[in-house]
């Protein structure tokens, strides 16, 4: 095993013992990058070769310089006797909707491919101050809307590592494949309608999309400000936790950070669940759409190996003591991804009016017959479809004479949304359960290719994670087998507010219950 | 011939002078410093940044929208406003839709040469973010983000006021109320204080309302006054010809002294109003504004009133004397101090410290004549130990020296000398030093005594007693 | 009641949103937007009870969580430069773009 493969808690025990150096875990790290990445993602990259359909393509920009700087650092501080930090030498990969300072921070888009970020996003700024190394920012759909990621304007988009001819999911695709190829133990990633869980169940990898406010957007590059959670992309739930430990934490430069104390995630860790009701619902193990012609809806079941993996994970957490606890409602759930449409959008299309060519980023070139044509041509050149598939979703049903009748029914919607996890939840309710157990997304890793046309269906498939985003929960997605594809499978815990330990507790319990599982000894195809 | 009656509605635009802007750590007064120096990632509206609301925003907006008399919200919202302009980095502005800090309310504005007061009713009262600052040159534009976020009340009347007088005299209510609560300097040519007007017509008695137009980017309360009334003029003169008015935008041009039409965006844009998802609503607990209010003081219209029926001043002299609030402040402790007539006070001030204070260029609380040594001098007045001449030099004394008036007096000797003998030894020399001055008089000049009496003065240096040498020359001079 | 994007309501949705379409990319996102405003119309048959609050967070604020404004004090930006550098066309400390379409007509 390389040193890149080593997972973070080990990476800062043996970095404490003086086994290893930050330089040398770097280095090895930097050396993966090098063998199974490929060539980054950028602008005019022309066609894809044969080689490129092989590798990885998680970064867009590698910062090696800066990355030996900082990891020089930290073997300073040690040497000194100085205290490194929680993270000290560990690589991370930041998805590039973060703001660090004096690196491209691209949003995977051409209007910022020219924008170097003049100051840091909090949640990375906490990872650097507790010694971690930032190997450099990773590949996304552009501006975060897409669940592939192969919307980037930065081709090669990132390729999933277990088969590289499957997309790694959206839009933190580059974080979940960079973990999963062994790039980096951790990776930070943002969650607006399942960005993290998804990729990171399409990957392999864990992946905690925090309670929404227990993690500062400042510096997340905004897509749906009422939705986005940066959160944890890792190889397992301990490092998962270990992450949340450093960025987790009110922040004076986010208004909608609580003042909630952050626990001690790593201490509640291997606490045994004897005694924790974990529910299941009937309306998380299916999909709920309306059939384009008749508008009426349908039911689909999801597949059978996607159910067997939940089932399967509920039978062991019952043998540890747990209370599995049948037939939770929740009813609202099919009604989460018309109403992300609109919150997302209405949000999405304000976000982006600062790109306009004025004070960074792409301006076209002039010259202009006036100021409206350089907005125009700026923002059409700038632009991908996608944005602009979003932005004027978002005029459209955010004018005067819609607002009533989409925005706010949207916002009520997410109310009901809401009660339904309350009541779930309610010490005091019939159902009393203290984490749900779900599938992350009704499929497992698709083709590259097969969906980006079809917008539509890609977005129903968040179904099964969207609800935690407009209720603000916490919900954290663990790998839980391969399909017959040999492709992942991840499964899903959902919890009440701020309670992440939970989340990591249960997760955790279900690794040590499957830890002799054969298919956790199988390799991505791209470290075979 | 139809009468029409114009219909005018404000709207202000007021800069708090709160140390930072609204929603970021930098500067709120930027006024002298050079372009895009007083900047941060916020209020640049880089991308991934947030707002963050200034606490003493809140407390300077709450203490106007009490002295207005409005209804404050104890739960209010922000809202983005959605628009493109160069000026606005976010593509948005941070304001309150329809849940703003206040509502209702109103302003007196008394029209003291016409006799009657206007009472402006306040629509509304909201907290927002300013743009920065655009300007033109060879056909560019050139942008400055300086003033980007800094904090903004904007007050909108309801169509109340009836003439262009009526509207700049509402501006320097306004002023002066701003300046009195301390919350804003108000100076128009700073843009501390901003206007929009909102002009219509209708015929005299009728109710409802025809179509505005709407007049920006006058800096001045003159210029208030004279667009506003040009703007009449021109809806009078399109009605009689019976075409209809447009609700237009119209930008004074104070060089030309006219109105222009302006084609803006911004005036057709739908802004497309949602709730900001970035910030908390703003929360007035029953504390925290118990807090604010108790710094409420009497405000410069009730004390106006107050002086007249309590202190039985003049409506003039109480115009002035509650016209800026530290003046009216030390006239009322110098009252106290005195005791006497509050008349006599107020005429002191009127004339010789208000001089004083324009003069130096302070205010009055900056004077070393501190209320009580000023109630000491009018006391010396009184008691007749010294003349009133005497008195008013002593005032420059005192404030140049910092000396209380009674040291100052005993110093130099300025008491007024009553003793008769010695009046009347100096208007003997007097008399016998002017011979033709005194044939004129017994030759029936008589008016020549005021002329005797300033040479008794001069020759006792002023501290005689004017009346008595006036009856003592009298006497000598038959 | 179908809300259909029409050509002329989506031409004016680009004008407003101050974007730029070549044809037949405006037709395809067109043709999506109305594919989509198909599934946002579920919204209007969801049974509403018209008291629901709309949430504009999924996480309830209370006082106690809440944080509070902050205090009115100055604290300048470390880095000015890193910011300005990012400008297209800075000259003479301002930044520039062209002019703004402006009618003075009467």
């Amino acid at each position: 095993m390389e040193l890149c493969d080593l997972s973070a808690f080990v990476i800062t025990q043996q970095l404490r013992q003086k086994k290893i150096s930050a330089v040398e875990v770097t280095e090895s790290a930097l050396k993966r990058i090098e063998a199974v990445d490929g060539r980054p993602g950028m602008l005019d990259a022309g066609s894809l070769t044969a080689e490129d359909e092989k590798k990885v393509h998680a970064f867009i920009t590698v910062t090696t310089e800066r990355a030996l700087k900082q990891a020089a650092e930290v073997d300073r501080k040690l040497a000194a006797g100085e205290d490194p930090g929680l993270l000290a030498g560990v690589p991370v990969t930041i998805k590039d909707i973060f703001c660090v300072k004096d690196t491209p921070s691209t949003a995977a888009s051409k209007i910022l491919a020219n924008f170097t970020a003049p100051y840091t996003a909090t949640p990375v700024e906490r990872l650097e101050k507790a010694g971690a190394v930032v190997l450099g920012k990773v590949n996304l759909d552009e501006f975060t809307y897409g669940s592939s990621n192969e919307s980037s304007a930065f081709q090669p988009s990132p390729r999933n590592p277990w088969n590289t001819g499957r997309v790694p999911g959206g839009s933190s695709g580059g974080s979940a494949a960079s973990v999963a190829a062994g790039e980096a133990p951790l990776s930070l990633g943002t969650d607006t309608a399942g960005s993290i869980r998804q990729p990171a169940s399409f990957c392999g990898v864990v992946g905690l999309k925090p309670t929404y406010g227990r993690v500062s957007r400042y510096g997340l590059i905004a897509f749906g400000s009422s939705l986005d959670c940066p959160g944890p992309v890792a190889r397992n739930v301990s490092d998962a936790a270990l992450m949340m430990q450093v960025i987790a934490g009110h922040d004076a430069h986010d208004s909608t950070t609580a003042n909630v104390p952050v626990m001690d995630y790593v201490k509640s860790l291997d606490q045994d669940i004897r005694g924790l009701r974990i529910g299941l619902s009937p309306d998380y193990f299916r999909i709920a759409f309306p059939n384009p012609q008749t508008g009426e809806y349908e039911i689909q079941a999801l597949p059978a190996e996607i159910e067997t993996a939940v089932r399967r994970a509920a039978e062991l957490l019952a043998a540890q003591g747990a209370e599995i606890v049948e037939n939770v409602p929740m009813p609202n759930t099919k009604f989460g991804i018309p109403a992300y449409f609109v919150i997302s959008r209405v949000e999405a299309a304000s976000n982006l009016h600062r790109f306009d060519g004025v004070k960074y980023g792409y301006r076209a070139k002039g010259p202009f017959q006036d100021l409206t044509q350089m907005y125009r041509r700026t923002r059409g050149e700038g632009f991908g479809p996608q944005p602009k598939l979003r932005i004027l979703m978002g005029m459209y049903v955010s004018a005067a004479q819609y607002s009533e009748q989409y925005y706010k029914r949207a916002l009520q919607v997410r109310s009901m949304i809401r009660r339904d996890f309350e009541a779930a939840f309610d010490p005091q309710g019939e159902h009393k359960v203290d984490v749900l157990l779900t599938p992350t997304c009704p499929t497992t890793a698709f083709q590259m290719g097969a969906v980006y046309g079809d917008s539509v269906l890609m977005q129903y498939a968040d179904q099964l994670t969207v609800p935690a985003n407009h209720a603000g929960v916490p919900g954290l997605s663990i790998p839980a087998g391969l399909d017959q594809d040999g492709l992942p499978i991840g499964i899903q815990l959902l919890g009440p507010d701020y309670r992440e330990d939970i989340l990591f507790r249960v997760g955790r319990a279900y690794e040590r219950a499957t830890e002799n599982d054969a298919w956790r000894s199988e390799k991505p195809q791209v470290l075979r | 011939m139809t009468e029409y009656e114009p219909i005018i509605g404000l709207e202000t635009h007021i800069q708090l002078n709160t140390t930072t802007k609204i929603f970021c750590g930098c500067k709120a007064d930027s006024w002298f410093d050079p372009p895009n120096t007083n900047v941060c990632p916020v209020c640049c509206g880089l991308p991934g940044v947030l707002p963050v609301l200034n606490k003493a925003v809140v407390e300077k907006a709450v203490l106007l929208a009490a002295a207005m008399h409005a209804e404050i919200r104890d739960l209010s919202f922000f809202d983005r406003k959605n628009y493109f302009y160069p000026d606005l980095p976010k593509g948005y502005q941070i304001s309150q839709f329809d849940q703003s800090l206040a509502k209702g309310g109103y302003l007196e504005v008394p029209m003291v040469q016409q006799g009657y007061t206007r009472r402006v009713g306040i629509w509304k009262l909201h907290i927002e973010e300013d743009a920065g600052k655009t300007k033109n040159e060879k056909g560019r534009r050139m942008i400055d983000f300086n003033r980007c976020g800094v904090p903004l009340v904007e007050m909108v009347t309801a169509p109340d006021l009836r003439s262009p007088d009526e509207a700049a005299q509402y501006l320097m209510r306004l002023r002066q109320l701003l300046r009195w609560l301390g919350i804003s300097e108000a100076d128009m040519e700073k843009a501390h204080l901003r206007c929009d007007a909102n002009v219509s017509i209708r015929p005299k008695g009728a109710d409802f309302l025809n179509p505005k137009t709407e007049i920006k980017n006058v800096n001045s309360i003159d210029a208030v006054r004279d667009a506003i009334a040009k703007e009449i003029e021109r809806q009078t003169r399109e009605t009689e010809a019976g075409r209809k008015i447009e609700a237009w935008t119209l930008e004074w041009d104070e060089d030309a002294g006219r109105l222009k039409k302006m084609r803006s965006k911004e005036t057709e844009a739908d802004y497309r109003y949602f709730r900001e998802p970035d910030l908390l609503p703003v929360r007035l607990t029953a504390e925290w504004k118990a807090e604010i209010l108790k710094d409420l003081p009497e405000l410069p219209l009730e004390r106006r009133q107050r002086f007249m029926t309590q202190y039985n001043l003049p409506e003039y002299d109480a115009d002035i004397l509650t016209g800026e609030r530290k003046l009216s402040d030390y006239y009322e402790a110098a009252v106290k101090e005195f005791g006497g007539d509050p008349k006599k006070v107020s005429n002191w001030l009127m004339n010789d410290l208000l001089r004083m204070l324009n003069d130096r260029g302070i205010t009055a609380d900056q004077l070393k004549v501190t209320p009580e040594f000023l109630a000491q001098i009018l006391k010396l007045v009184d008691g007749n130990t010294i003349n009133t001449s005497t008195g008013k030099a002593l005032l420059q004394k005192v404030e140049e020296s910092g000396l209380a008036p009674q040291v100052i007096v005993e110093k130099e000797g300025l008491a007024k000398v009553s003793d008769d003998a010695v009046i009347r030894a100096a208007c003997q020399e007097v008399i016998a030093e002017s011979p033709k001055e005194t044939e004129a008089y017994r030759g029936g000049k008589v008016t020549l005594l005021g002329w005797f009496v300033g040479q008794v003065m001069k020759k006792m240096r002023g501290k005689a007693d004017p009346n008595l040498a006036r009856g003592i020359l009298e006497e000598l001079l038959k | 009641m179908t809300d259909q994007i029409t050509p002329e309501v989506f031409s004016h949705l680009v004008e407003l949103a101050a974007l730029q379409l070549d044809p037949a990319e405006g037709e395809y996102i067109r043709r999506q937007l109305n594919n989509q405003l198909k599934s946002i119309h579920e919204l209007e048959a969801i049974p509403l009870d018209n008291s629901l609050a709309p949430a504009l967070h999924g996480v309830p604020y209370p006082a106690e969580i809440s944080a509070a404004p902050r205090a009115d004090v100055w604290q300048a930006c470390p880095d000015v430069a890193a910011i300005l550098s990012q400008a297209p066309q800075f000259e003479d400390g301002y930044i520039i773009v062209p002019d703004i379409p402006h009618t003075n007509l009467e």
